[in-house]
């Protein structure tokens, strides 16, 4: 079954491989934004059924960004996994308490990063 | 996913690599500089903290291209750049060793 998934990512390289992973081993229908900000006018557009969010980026971060989102009604109800290259505990704590879906590490795997996802969301 | 499609997969990661392997020699290039001023003790916070997200972004990405222990190495740097003072001048030699090793295997991808 297809899905539709919104990467916001300002790092140009994951966000390309993030991209042709899930749209080439799953098929899934993949947006991106490459900034917190646009990634909210582009979730509350495309309406998909996931988002991929990276932690930091300059300007509004991954956590203010999902934050934000909470707040729409148009995207509150999207499920939101946070993609980050932390691997601190106290960070993971802190990330975990915001109330995502679930936490991904970089470096990911492309060729298992789509069935990751679709573990977590119980789409398989 | 069979062979053929873990194949055009493979390429098409190649063409990524290829694409993007500009970014990885300029964050390799960031942390050089950035310890050459720690040499010099002239590594301002700017500096301090660019070397640190490049450490950062290549510790996210040299793993998805294949580069494992890339990333373990550039994790080390980021963590020796991290916090709110210089890293200590006696780790400048593995600095410059994490450095060199960055450095021949972002160029030994193809």
């Amino acid at each position: 079954m297809s899905h539709r998934i919104l990467i916001i990512d300002d790092e140009d390289d994951i966000r390309e491989v993030a991209a042709l992973s899930l749209e080439t081993v799953a098929g899934w229908e993949v947006a991106v934004a490459s900034s917190g900000a646009q990634g909210l006018v582009r979730a509350a557009e495309y309406n998909p059924d996931a988002i991929l969010l990276d932690v930091m980026m300059p300007g509004m971060d991954g956590p203010s960004t999902f934050r934000e989102l909470r707040k729409n009604p148009l995207t509150a109800g999207i499920p939101v996994l946070l993609l980050t290259a932390k691997v601190q505990s106290n960070d993971q704590r802190r990330f975990a308490d915001l109330g995502v879906e679930a936490i991904l590490f970089k470096p990911f795997d492309p060729l298992t990063l789509s069935s990751q996802i679709a573990g977590i969301l119980g789409w398989n | 996913m069979d062979t053929r499609e873990q194949h055009t997969m493979s390429e098409a990661l190649d063409r990524l690599w290829n694409q993007f392997r500009p970014e990885m020699d300029e964050r390799v290039g960031l942390l050089e500089a950035a310890n050459q001023a720690l040499a010099a003790n002239k590594l301002s916070i700017h500096q301090r903290g660019e070397a640190n997200s490049a450490a950062h972004k290549l510790a996210g990405v040299l793993g998805t291209f294949g580069l494992t222990k890339g990333t373990v190495l550039a994790r080390e740097a980021e963590v020796m750049y991290s916090g709110d003072a210089d890293p200590d001048p006696n780790s400048l030699s593995r600095l410059n060793e994490i450095a060199q090793q960055l450095k021949a295997i972002v160029a030994s991808r193809k």
